[in-house]
């Protein structure tokens, strides 16, 4: 009847993952009562569950991204913590344990806080830098965003019932076949990036289309802002790359199901097919995480230097460049599995040439500040923390390119610094700084700058001292995902690791310090403009929040940075008495429960597939798929603004704007 | 959306989104298609049993008529088209060839080279002799 699934699959004699479940539990039952008692639940079904709405959708993956942040981040604090007090000792987490940590903190940093950090950042910008008042396809996006939800919540779910995966963060069999790995772990871990990979794909085409199809008039390719573009190649991978994931992890369930032998040792299996697969998709999705916060700093770097982007033309090469190339350097990641010297040399150099845009990006950057007013507002400070340590980290990643010098330091602690120093330096800060210059735009006001710069400086200082040490226990021999150890040259370092990570941990609470204040001041921090930085594209064009239709006109787009154009003219014609403008009936899509309700049943069936209970993983399937024909079923699927609600709430954004504009004029 | 997707940003189509014909010439297109692709298929499954050609020249003829079937199903069913409504999916389906040709292209050279630094015994002896 259940499957696999019995009491013993709660892990009664561990305290740690049960308390820390519990007080989960008990989080989340808080909420959810608060929720109804103050009834609340029929607003957020209606504004945020069922939305549709781009920015919103935007909003709840970063939510998932920040909620799953700490998730990940504890996890991190607990091998750091393990690593500096396990000399010569099994510290306090067992080794089985430990493993699921490593496995479960990859496995979420990547899959369920960078992407959904993204995605979110894309969703919320994209459209209205276009200047269109949708995605392409509204409902598939919110289906792509409950199904990345699904995936996290299993994640979550294995803490409790069941086990993780230990077999780190991307599963490489043996270790993750029937016969190493008998338990549930590894089945979490495929079905739930199995779910989740699902709606990434679906997130990608719907935005690939968005750039392609939608673009307001006169928005040419060459015209839209730097962030419109990384996205355009970033989902461009996302496409072209999550499908050889999906068949990947297809195969390796297909081994642990139904007795297949893709990836075993024997009747012709091959293990290292599996290395070759997932690194095929693996290395593109590093670019897909990466370009996006490319896309982030170069709006930011250029807004506060107040300057247009340097050599725009040469950083959309650069982006498509790196689009293309991220496709030929994946055997740099096993140089150290058998290939001869031909093949290890090609990808070697292949990927010290990918370095070669990077860098052409970096220049672009830094000639964008030359000679600008730089306002170090706390994004900029995200992005020249972020050009510092990515310089490092590529620096590092140059040199692990180089065959012979990697098989030294493969899969060695170097190696662990080198990918935090670029995921983190790069990702993470891209993240905060598109977190603090699009806040505003979100919500209608301000994040505290003080408490934002705070969390800057922590968050950068106390990622230098945790992972600098992790390049020098590298280089003293410490390989990676140790659980205990006895040299006694590594131990200096890893205690200072451990302090490096206390420091970030305060970073991380001055960011949430930083939310709560700015909460309890939004009056005082309201952006009443729609422009808090002075910015340069159309995004800022339009009210803080925008209202649900973005623009009420379509903007009119004459070159690039479009909005600073339409600024630029506007002082120049100061307070020219414009004629009230001729507004037209607004259509939108209609908010629709299909996303909830399909991962809601991909949730049944996720778990249901884990624990072998076979008639809920049918009626899971069934449920999704009739979900699917109702709404292919629809009849109306969008409903009518009228003129004169434009009017009344674009009336509302015009007045504000006038009075900025006559204040500009008086000075 | 309606008023978004016929902006003349671009004159582009997406698959699907017909040009404007009458239906016997739709007709037309797909009849012929289908009659190219069942022809194909016929001489994929004729060449495959038959002593007529050279035989080492079979497989090659197996691949020549697979990449047609492929261009008839393009041309008529999906209908890419060099026209310049069709940029965008000329585009697609270039980057997709080219990610396709990259992705399997490299698997089977970096598979076929695994073993280079420790072979298995039996390809050690077999190099000896």
């Amino acid at each position: 009847m259940l499957g696999k699934l019995d009491w013993s699959a709660i892990p009664f004699d561990q305290p740690i993952p049960l308390v820390a479940g519990a007080m989960v539990l008990v989080a989340i039952l808080g909420v959810l009562t608060w929720v109804v008692v103050k009834g609340h639940l029929p607003y957020l079904w209606h504004e945020w569950i069922t939305s549709v709405d781009h920015k919103r959708i935007g909003v709840m993956y970063v939510l998932l991204a920040s909620v799953m942040l700490l998730r990940g981040g504890s996890d991190a604090i607990m091998m750091r913590v393990q690593q500096a007090i396990a000399y010569q000792s099994q510290g306090y987490l067992p080794p089985e344990h430990y493993n699921q940590i490593f496995s479960a903190h990859g496995t979420i940093m990547i899959f369920f806080v960078a992407m959904p950090f993204v995605i979110g950042l894309m969703n919320l910008v994209v459209p209205l830098q276009l200047g269109v008042r949708d995605v392409a396809f509204p409902t598939l996006n919110s289906v792509g965003f409950w199904l990345t939800a699904t995936g996290a919540l299993l994640v979550n779910v294995s803490l409790v019932v069941g086990e993780f995966s230990r077999t780190g963060w991307l599963a490489f069999p043996p270790l993750s076949g029937l016969t190493y790995s008998p338990g549930v772990g590894v089945d979490y871990y495929a079905w739930s990036l199995q779910i989740s990979g699902i709606g990434t794909l679906v997130a990608g085409i719907n935005l690939v289309t968005t750039v392609l199809k939608l673009r307001t008039r006169g928005m040419n390719y060459l015209r839209m802002p730097m962030f419109c573009w990384t996205t355009l190649a970033s989902n461009l991978l996302i496409v072209a790359a999550f499908p050889i994931l999906t068949a990947t992890l297809a195969m390796l369930l297909l081994d642990r199901y139904l007795g297949f032998h893709f990836f075993t040792n024997e009747a012709g299996g091959n293990v290292m097919m599996f290395m070759n697969l997932i690194w095929a998709w693996g290395h593109p999705e590093v670019y897909i995480l990466v370009l996006p916060a490319f896309g982030i700093f170069s709006e930011v770097v250029s807004t506060f230097s107040g300057k247009a982007l340097f050599g725009y033309r040469s950083m959309v090469l650069a982006t498509m460049a790196i689009c293309v190339i991220s496709f030929m350097v994946w055997l740099h990641h096993f140089f150290t599995m058998g290939a001869g010297p031909d093949v290890n040399a090609i990808f070697g150099i292949a990927s010290m040439i990918i370095a070669v845009p990077t860098g052409v990006k970096i220049y672009n950057w830094l000639f964008t500040m030359y000679g600008g007013r730089i306002r170090f507002a706390t994004p900029m400070l995200w992005a020249v923390g972020f050009m510092v340590t990515f310089i490092i980290g590529g620096l590092t990643g140059v040199l692990v390119a180089v065959p012979p010098a990697d098989f030294l330091l493969h899969n060695s602690m170097f190696l662990v610094a080198h990918f935090h120093n670029v995921i983190i330096g790069g990702v993470l800060f891209g993240a905060f700084a598109g977190f603090e210059y699009w806040f505003p735009k979100a919500f209608g006001f301000r994040l505290d700058e003080r408490w934002g710069k705070l969390a800057f400086w922590f968050t950068f200082t106390g990622f230098y001292i945790t992972f600098m040490p992790l390049y020098i226990a590298g280089m003293l021999g410490m390989t990676r995902r140790l659980q205990h150890y006895d040299v006694a040259a590594w131990r200096p370092w890893m205690f200072v690791a451990a302090i490096g990570m206390a420091v970030l941990s305060i970073g991380v609470i001055c960011q949430v310090m930083q939310l709560v204040v700015s909460i309890r001041n939004r009056e005082a921090l309201r952006d009443r403009t729609g422009d808090p930085w002075d910015g340069r594209s159309l995004e800022w064009a339009t009210s803080s929040p925008p209202p649900v239709f973005n623009f009420a006109f379509h903007p009119d787009v004459r070159g690039e940075d479009a909005y600073w154009d339409l600024k630029t003219h506007a002082k120049q014609q100061l307070l020219g008495h414009h004629p009230e403008p001729e507004y037209q009936d607004i259509e939108m899509p209609k908010n629709s429960p299909t996303g909830f309700v399909c991962a809601f049943f991909a949730t049944i069936m996720g778990f249901a597939l884990i624990w072998h209970i076979w008639w809920m993983v049918i009626l899971g399937g069934l449920g999704a798929f009739a979900t699917f024909v109702v709404f292919a079923w629809r009849d109306h699927d969008e409903y009518v603004i009228p003129a004169a609600e434009v009017a009344r709430i674009d009336g509302v954004n015009l007045e504000e704007r006038r009075s900025l504009v006559s204040m500009a004029g008086s000075i | 959306m309606s008023d978004q997707t016929h902006m003349p940003v671009q004159h582009d189509l997406a698959p699907g989104e017909e040009e404007q014909h009458s239906v016997g010439e739709r007709i037309i297109g797909y009849v012929v298609g289908l009659v190219l692709a069942l022809l194909l298929t016929a001489m994929s499954f004729f060449i495959a049993g038959t002593d007529l050609v050279w035989q080492p020249s079979i497989p090659v003829a197996l691949i020549v008529l697979a990449i047609a079937q492929m261009g008839v199903h393009l041309v008529f069913f999906l209908h890419i088209t060099t026209g310049p409504d069709n940029t965008n999916n000329v585009l697609a389906l270039a980057f997709g060839l080219l990610i396709v040709f990259l992705v399997v292209g490299g698997t089977v050279w970096i598979m076929a080279h695994l073993n280079q630094n420790m072979p298995p015994m039996d390809q050690i002896m077999q190099m000896r002799s």
